[in-house]
């Protein structure tokens, strides 16, 4: 029998831990015992790291034991505190205890022996989260323990020798029968196929689970409601997990725990329709837990760090270069934060723009422009902005107010990224782009979406899009599936020419020999190593949007980051690649600025719940009815007008400006109306009740929207941009919350995206692109330039890597 | 009356610290509260007892220097966490400051018992003679669904809560007031240190 006794003091000097000495020795002959700490173990605090190597052992040690026998004395009537501590540790994210038996021990000075401090032991490892099997009686209560011992650590008197051996045979007994309650039981089921339904993210998941008397044959997911990429995931891992280990005892897949926990209780439903107990299956051990497995090595030209826009289209060049790639992407499925976008990228191609009508309102931006006094205009800008206004005023003159066209160019697009991202911080900090960087940004925008329609992005080339804070009519969007139009294209290229994409495998570390970037190491779930050898590293990690005490650690634009703030972002956005790049002495760029997203969903963080229209559409409304802002300003505009207003405001739509979301669908709106995440109602002044404002000043501000909308002139707030009016029922209300959406700061990188060391010198070898890096929307970044800049300075990283490193190969 | 109230809880977000951040307002015209966190506390070890650590000396002044201590604690397996013991085991140990020191318990949970179990541990604890506190008897107040408890400016939504707690509150400040009159009364001076070693 194999036992673990736990030392319940935390003091070198422990008579606690002298009487399990004791027990170890005197019992040798029918178990073997080993000793655990309780000394020199970490506090537990709920909110820390749960996974420290010591917890993970002793974690390890009590899971493989047959039973545990804790000594414990006695402080202030109760169990020491560094004994409630592991039990604590023990208890909350990993739960040894859970059926183990248990014998109470304990010594003291006094007569007591610790009497209290065990029953108050007895009712902790009752408790639901630890759950351990105390054995009942049997009381081993030593008192005066400074006297019970000899000079070899015997206890001297023999009548407690005899009671402790009762007490211990006891447990033996004890320990063999609760082990037997713990064996593994078996399913019986009545074989057939049941069909139930499983709530995924979207809803309902509809699916079919096949038994045969003991065992579940197949899962039948159908995946139509759900949505593309992350959950494609769980469809095919979860339903492998439980089929091949015949357990329901599988763990979420990463970035997608609401679906992969809605088939886990699909299943377990199933079990019960087919009268089973899916709490057998639930008990039973993971499917994939397995010993430590030993690293694997790979050796290639080019290593690429995330998989989302900017990795894949470095990876994608690197092969179009003719050479080897290596992608590694930290979470199960490639699309990081790609994945995630409406998908509209910016990319000034005046030919197509022009056969477009202009808009009411565009005319009045243009005139804007020329009005800015050319003394507020940056030197490196200068020549740029007076050639532009040369193009306006051209522009202007030809057109007559009958027909006007869209109008743009990428002088026009440089502009508008370098004015947009000029900003101060509350330090009274300046930034504005850097101009070289933004002049590749402009430059290749166009030649970035003709590369991807090469790759196999279709694009929709009946509209130029328009997304939140893009001031500009420019986006090129994809004809179908948002941001997974540009991953799935991307990935299948990277698959089809040999290139590599390992998933699950987050780079923990550069391999740096000499001073030199030389490759990458990784560590996947199951603790396994992957080292990835190779001439270039390119980090297209993306930014830290998703991770709260990076962004309230660098925050210099912001009053304040809340501890609870949502983010539109993945999960998988924690900073990884600006900590990899500093681990190499890189140089960061304007970290301070980061951008929220201000119509996000106030409890998910993310974008495409409710109606999602273009701006021009856009009546926002407060928390009392009434306007705040110009809804056509940019994101951080909107963003602080809406942080003043409490945060919490409604996006107002009638079913014409419905038909402008690029984001839903009825069967999706009706579902969420059903929910309680969108409000919709055939009158104003009951939609007014749907969302708790006055029914009178609902309709007072629509009512002055739409004369605004006709006159063209807004003059409460300023917005200059009309389309719709609010006039035809059925009525909605999205309610809209600012969200963290994008890290403007980053490593600092050249046009050829290496990484600059704070020596000033590029770090050989290391390439950096996309959200990663900064310096290129400085303060704030336009709606639609993200995209344009992953694949643009995506595709430079992968040509860079492969001239500069591999040429000579 | 001066008043400190110890955050039973080291976790970053705390319904107890709510709690307690609550009372503190709520009950400005009746009594100066101070709030204190137990965070970062080094864990008790009585066999390395040398270096005291600051924030507990600075405990021990604020405790003495108190009318009287409200303690709200959490649940953390049928009992008050190891956090909130460790602090307790410094006190006693290096000082007598909660001796015979009034003490209001209370307590918020998740759940629905509003930390029961983990109130009675403590009220035993508080009364081993190593610390000798004087709990006052009789009131309890359990502060369950402690998530929902709250509305966003921190206000007990509950009217029938805040009458429960004003209440308790009330018997507190009579309480407070008469446990230390009879201190004033009859004076006695021990340490904890000395109790532990009694106790060996």
């Amino acid at each position: 029998m194999k036992l673990i006794g736990i030392v319940g003091s935390n003091a070198k000097k422990s008579y606690n831990r002298t009487l399990l000495e004791f027990i170890k020795k005197h019992f040798s002959d029918s178990a073997t015992i080993e000793l655990l700490e309780v000394r020199n173990l970490p506090l537990f605090n709920e909110s820390a790291k749960q996974d420290i190597p010591v917890i993970m052992e002793y974690n390890k040690k009590i899971q493989d034991a047959d039973g545990v026998i804790i000594a414990t004395p006695e402080h202030n009537h109760s169990i020491t505190s560094s004994l409630k501590s592991l039990i604590e540790w023990l208890s909350n994210d990993v739960h040894p205890f859970n059926g183990k038996p248990v014998m109470i021990v304990g010594a003291s000075y006094d007569v007591q022996g610790s009497s209290r401090a065990q029953l108050h032991l007895r009712q902790i490892l009752d408790a639901p989260g630890v759950n351990a099997q105390v054995m009942p009686g049997h009381e081993f209560l030593l008192g005066q323990a400074q006297n019970a011992f000899d000079s070899e650590g015997n206890i001297k008197d023999s009548g407690t020798i005899d009671f402790l051996e009762s007490c211990f045979k006891a447990f033996i007994r004890f320990t063999n029968v609760i082990n037997l309650l713990n064996e593994p039981e078996d399913l019986e089921v009545t074989p057939g196929k049941y069909d139930v339904t499983a709530i995924g993210h979207n809803g309902k998941i509809p699916m079919s689970v096949e038994f045969s008397e003991d065992r579940i044959e197949n899962i039948d997911i159908d995946t139509s409601g759900e949505t593309k990429g992350i959950a494609d995931t769980v469809f095919t891992r979860i339903p492998d997990e439980i089929v091949n280990g015949q357990t329901l005892n599988v763990d979420a897949v990463s970035g997608a725990s609401i679906t992969s926990n809605g088939v886990i209780e699909g299943v377990a439903n199933a079990v019960k329709l087919a009268g089973g107990d899916p709490d057998i299956l639930k008990r039973r051990p993971k499917a994939n837990e397995t010993e430590k497995i030993e690293p694997k090595e790979y050796s290639t030209d080019v290593v690429v760090i995330g998989g989302g826009g900017a990795g894949l289209s470095a990876a994608a060049t690197v092969l179009q270069e003719g050479k080897n790639v290596i992608l590694l992407e930290k979470f199960p499925a490639v699309g990081g934060n790609t994945i995630r976008t409406g998908g509209p990228m910016n990319a000034a191609d005046p030919s197509w723009q022009n056969k477009f009508d202009a808009i009411p309102g565009e005319k009045t931006t243009l005139q804007g422009i020329l009005e800015i006094d050319e003394v507020k205009i940056d030197k490196d800008y200068l020549p740029d902005f007076i050639l532009l206004k040369k193009q306006i005023t051209k522009y202007l003159d030809e057109t007559t107010d009958e027909k006007e066209f869209l109008f743009d160019s990428s002088l026009f697009h440089r502009i508008q990224t370098y004015l947009g991202g000029k900003r101060v911080d509350l330090k009274g900090n300046e930034i504005f782009g850097k101009y070289d960087l933004v002049k590749v940004l402009t430059d290749d925008a166009l030649d970035s979406v003709k590369w991807l329609e090469k790759i196999g992005v279709e694009f929709d080339n009946s509209e130029v899009a328009m997304p939140v804070g893009a001031k500009w009519r420019r986006g090129h969007k994809p004809l179908k599936n948002q941001g997974y139009a540009y991953i799935s294209a991307l990935r299948d290229f990277v698959n089809n020419n040999n290139g590599q994409i390992i998933t699950d495998a987050p780079v923990k570390k550069l391999i740096i020999e000499n001073g030199e970037v030389k490759g990458v190491i990784s560590r996947n779930s199951n603790n396994q190593e992957i080292i990835v050898h190779a001439s270039s590293v390119i980090l297209a990690s993306g930014g830290f949007g998703a991770n709260t005490k990076m962004l309230q650690k660098y925050n210099t634009y912001w009053d304040k980051i809340d501890d609870d703030i949502k983010t539109s972002n993945s999960p998988a956005i924690t900073g990884d690649g600006i900590r990899l790049g500093e681990s190499a002495g890189a140089e960061l760029v304007g970290m301070g600025f980061t951008q929220m997203m201000p119509v996000s969903d106030p409890n998910t963080g993310e974008l495409f719940s409710g109606l999602q229209v273009p701006p021009a559409n856009f009546v926002m409304v407060n928390q009392e009815g009434r306007r705040f802002v110009n809804e056509y300003e940019g994101r951080d505009v909107l963003s602080k007008a809406a942080i003043e207003n409490g945060g919490l405001f409604y996006l107002i739509a009638d079913d014409n400006i419905k038909a402008t979301a690029y984001n839903t669908n009825q069967e999706k709106i009706d579902a969420q109306v059903e929910a309680g995440t969108l409000f919709k109602s055939d009158s104003i002044e009951g939609l007014a009740a749907e969302i708790k404002v006055d029914p009178s000043i609902l309709r007072e501000t629509i009512d002055k929207y739409n004369s605004y909308v006709e006159s063209g002139n807004d003059p409460e707030f300023g917005k200059n941009v009309f389309d719709l009016k609010v006039v035809k029922p059925p009525f909605y209300a999205t309610p809209r919350k600012p969200a963290m959406h994008h890290t403007m700061g980053g490593l600092k990188i050249d046009t050829k995206t290496h990484v600059i060391g704070k020596s000033g010198k590029i770090i050989p070898h290391l390439f950096a692109a996309g959200e990663v890096a900064g310096g290129i929307h400085a303060g704030n970044r336009l709606g639609g330039n993200s995209l344009t800049d992953i694949f643009t300075f995506g595709r430079i990283a992968g040509k860079t890597a492969v001239s500069e490193n591999l040429q000579e190969k | 009356m001066n008043y400190l109230a110890i955050v039973g809880s080291n976790a970053d977000k705390s319904t107890n610290r709510m709690l307690l951040k609550y009372m503190q307002k709520h009950f400005e015209k009746q009594a100066n509260i101070e709030i204190c966190e137990i965070k970062n506390f080094p864990v008790f070890d009585e066999s390395d007892i040398t270096n005291v650590p600051e924030p507990i000396k600075k405990m021990v002044e604020s405790i003495s220097s108190s009318d009287g201590v409200i303690i709200s604690t959490p649940e953390y397996d049928h009992s008050i966490p190891a956090a909130l013991k460790s602090v307790l085991e410094w006190l006693s140990y290096v000082s007598e400051s909660l001796y015979k020191k009034p003490v209001m318990i209370t307590g918020a949970s998740h759940g629905s018992l509003g930390s029961s179990r983990a109130q009675n541990h403590l009220r035993q604890i508080l009364d081993s003679p190593e610390i000798s506190a004087r709990v006052m008897p009789s009131s309890e107040f359990l502060l369950g669904h402690s998530l929902l408890a709250f509305d966003d400016n921190g206000y007990l939504s509950d009217a029938n809560k805040v009458k429960e707690l004003e209440n308790d509150f009330s018997q507190f400040l009579q309480f407070s007031d008469e446990v230390n009159q009879l201190m004033k009364k009859h004076p006695v001076k021990r340490t904890g240190h000395q109790l532990w070693e009694l106790n060996k």
